[in-house]
């Protein structure tokens, strides 16, 4: 247990002090919440503008924990590899497990006061979400969902992209690409039917319009992802992307050559 | 009592074999150099004994065990700035600590020892970003100073370190390490090398000679090097010195030249007589001592570190 927490509190101070990662985590959804608010949908009807600005800082709150798993968490891999801490890691007696374990948590923590700090701006410039106490252990469960399913595709990236920047720029875009294409930054009734498919697969994206759904209805959510059919597809998906994302780590990152 | 023994090993990359059947027998409590020019295969051989490197044939040991089974009795030490340059000192410490299974306040107590033993207390609480280079070295080298390790691999430490912090340095490892702790140094600094009471000459994945420095350089046969200084180096120079050396070999140093010769007295008119009709102004002619890195050159016809 020693080692995880050492592992977790070591990545969450790292994340928490790289400026790149508040930038991109943090101030980056920040700032298209504030734009959304303030230019795209300030002409709408004054009784539902705080109903849509929930409904775009969901979004970004979801965005938010997909630059942290995707960019961010393959960034402190490709450093350490980069900079020899790896070498040293394999060098001690720690497993890859275990440091995957303590890397998550603390990219978990991180990741949790991103999400909150996009809500608060969200609810500064006039977002409400109607949560209920009862909704709120579903929605925490759903965005956990969706950090496991980021953490994965991150931990992917980083096991197979050595060079820092190019780890970094892959996660970034690949977070921009996979937010456009399902639905994340764009309404789920404006996706064409087979981006519309992708959209329930791709579990990020379902993680968003549960949520959506859960606080604000199915107009806003774009259909009903709520089925059990539909979250079971989800949970499955985040879990296999995760183990894939710790199988390759175990067996790549922390290859002995 | 062997704290490592290597028995016959070799290390390939497809056709490219760096290992070729390396035979080596530490001491517990021994300091033993490895010294070798880049490409000689010591960080490979480190490497292999850290168990960041899978050997592809032969024996390694480190008390008994393979080196993945013995992680927890190394300290290793990688050439690179390994450190967390987001935390401060401490942290990277108590991180480190955290790993080899300390609790946290047991870390946390080792961190602030070692940090006073190693004169960064004051700087205990910098980002490591703020370290100068001295500094981080001593830090790096103090997460192979936690308490249960009996082995302590250190690659290439000192590099960007000068004469004077290197000696600190080392100083300071030899006060802390434990009386049973073994040290592995891998340099390419003979005079980083004389400091250990054992040296491993590796060229091209052999292993070319051991003993103390003394007996190499006894070995050797190098007696008497003359060590001239000059204002600029060129080949013109390099080859008009040659004349004057027992073998003809001409070793460049930092300032100048190396040679071998047992007329000093004769041959210092001669060389500064050579030197001047080339063009190189001469600051410099005394004879000195030999050291490691002659007694590399003598044995390879290499200098082992590399000149700018």
């Amino acid at each position: 247990m020693g080692q995880i927490a050492g592992a977790m509190e070591r990545s969450a101070k790292e994340l928490i002090r790289l400026k790149e990662s508040l930038f991109w985590t943090i101030a980056w959804p920040s700032i298209w919440v504030v734009l959304f608010g303030v230019t795209f949908i300030r002409n709408q009807p004054h009784d539902v503008l705080p109903v849509l600005k929930g409904a775009v800082t969901v979004p970004m709150m979801v965005f938010a924990l997909m630059i942290a798993g995707m960019s961010n968490l393959p960034a402190t891999v490709s450093n350490d590899r980069e900079r020899g801490t790896l070498a040293k890691l394999m060098s001690m007696p720690v497993s890859p497990w275990r440091d995957f374990l303590g890397r998550v948590l603390g990219l978990l923590s991180f990741s949790a006061l991103a999400v909150i700090l996009v809500a608060l701006v969200g609810y500064a410039t006039g977002a409400r979400f109607g949560l209920s106490p009862a909704d709120l252990p579903i929605v925490l469960g759903f965005l956990v969902v969706g950090f496991a399913a980021s953490a994965g595709i991150g931990t992917v990236i980083a096991s197979l992209i050595t060079n820092v920047q190019g780890a970094i720029m892959t996660g970034v875009g690949l977070s921009v690409i996979t937010a456009a294409m399902s639905g994340v930054m764009a309404p789920y009734s404006s996706l064409p039917a087979a981006l519309q498919a992708f959209a329930r697969i791709y579990p990020i994206s379902s993680v968003n319009s549960s949520i959506i759904y859960i606080l604000f209805g199915v107009d806003y959510a774009g259909y009903k992802p709520i089925t059990i059919g539909q979250v079971a597809t989800t949970i499955a998906a985040s879990v296999a992307i995760l183990t894939i994302g710790i199988v390759l780590y175990s067996r790549v990152a922390w290859r002995r050559r | 009592m062997n704290a490592i023994h290597v028995e016959g090993l070799t290390k390939t990359y497809g056709d490219n074999e760096v290992l070729k059947g390396v035979h080596l027998d530490i001491l517990e409590g021994e300091f033993y150099a490895l010294m070798g020019p880049n490409g000689s295969g010591k960080t490979t051989l480190i490497s292999i004994l850290a168990s960041t490197l899978l050997p592809t044939s032969g024996k390694v040991e480190i008390y008994g065990r393979r080196p993945q089974e013995a992680r927890d009795l190394v300290g290793y030490v990688p050439q690179s700035n390994f450190t967390i340059p987001n935390l401060t000192g401490r942290e990277n410490l108590i991180y480190f600590a955290r790993l080899l299974g300390h609790s946290k306040a047991e870390a946390a107590k080792l961190a602030d020892d070692l940090l006073a033993r190693l004169g960064l207390s004051e700087d205990a609480g910098k980002r490591v970003s703020a370290y100068s280079g001295g500094m981080r070295k001593r830090l790096e080298a103090a997460t192979a100073l936690f308490p249960g390790i009996k082995v302590m691999l250190l690659d290439e430490p000192t590099t960007g370190l000068d004469p004077s912090a290197r000696r600190r340095f080392f100083g300071l490892i030899q006060d802390l390490r434990g009386e049973a702790t073994s040290i592995l140094l891998v340099t390419h600094l003979g005079s980083d090398a004389e400091l250990a009471s054992r040296v491993g000459l590796i060229d091209g994945g052999r292993m070319i000679g051991q003993g103390t420095p003394e007996e190499l350089k006894e070995q050797s046969g190098v007696e008497n090097v003359i060590s001239i200084e000059t204002a600029a180096k060129s080949e013109r120079a390099a080859s008009a010195l040659g004349q004057f050396s027992e073998d003809g070999r001409v070793l460049e140093t930092d300032g100048g030249y190396r040679l071998y010769s047992r007329d000093y007295e004769r041959a210092t008119p001669e060389i500064v007589r050579a030197l001047d009709q080339v063009g190189a102004k001469v600051l410099k002619v005394e004879s000195t001592a030999p050291s490691l890195d002659d007694v590399f050159f003598k044995m390879t016809g290499k200098a082992v570190s590399e000149l700018d």
